[in-house]
């Protein structure tokens, strides 16, 4: 993999890891919650996605 | 509207356009609520304010589209859990967070994700394991100082476990470890 394709590999990692905590992490605290449902499916099935890309991008290291 | 971004106990202003609003014994990080679509940009663009944050005080973010009217509500909504949100500032003080998940390679057998936790919940304050699409999907809560001691055991499991790729990143404000219990 490239320097660039490896890193831009990293920050999708990262991605998940950030969507994972935004979304299911954190205070919850009442309030209006703007984001729908159905826009949460969605992150979460490209998010899953991405992640059968990643494993299958890696290549044998470190 | 006003977006709620963390709870902390620091008395100092954070930089513009956020706000601190006092709550009881903790006060709200507040900004403008943000318009427009959820792309990864907007997502990393709030990552990074709560990063600069997290630097100079002890925080617990608050969970992503958390919205209000004004301050005054932004009160309301704090003050009844004010106790417990300041304990809680007290167990992540000085720690941050870091994510490891295990994956195991097509065509691999699977590691031993257990003895990979149990090694890495060893070196941290507190850990959660949360459910996902890998064997292994933790948040781990390590004091700031630790954290070049937890990445060093990561990258010696991973060469103890050649049938896992273990993904670690980090360090996170502590937004596995901010609901109290």
């Amino acid at each position: 993999m490239s320097k660039t394709s490896q890193a831009i590999a990293e920050r999708e990692v990262a991605l998940v890891d950030l969507v994972d905590r935004l979304l299911g992490g954190g205070v919850v605290i009442a309030g209006e919650i703007t984001l729908a449902v159905a826009d949460v499916d969605l992150v979460h099935v490209s998010l899953r996605a991405l992640v059968s890309s990643v494993e299958k991008a890696r290549p044998q290291e470190p | 509207m006003i977006e709620l971004l963390a709870i902390t106990d620091d008395p100092v202003a954070p930089p513009p356009p956020l706000r601190l609003v006092p709550a009881g014994p903790v006060a709200v990080v507040v900004g403008p609520a943000p318009e427009g679509e959820v792309d990864a940009e907007a997502l990393w663009d709030r990552e990074s304010l709560l990063e600069d944050l997290v630097d100079e005080r002890a925080l617990l973010p608050i969970r992503y589209g958390t919205r209000v009217e004004d301050d005054a509500a932004a009160a309301a909504a704090v003050v009844p859990r004010g106790a417990e949100l300041a304990a809680a500032l007290e167990r992540v003080r000085g720690a941050v967070e870091v994510s490891v998940r295990a994956i195991t390679p097509e065509g691999e057998e699977a590691g031993d994700v257990g003895a990979v936790h149990a090694r890495l919940s060893g070196l941290a304050r507190e850990h959660a394991r949360h459910d996902g699409p890998e064997p292994l999907r933790a948040a781990y809560l390590v004091d700031r100082a630790g954290v070049d001691v937890f990445v060093a055991a990561v990258r010696e499991l991973q060469q103890e476990h050649r049938g896992l790729s273990i993904l670690c990143t980090g360090p996170w404000p502590p937004y596995s470890f901010a609901e109290p219990r």
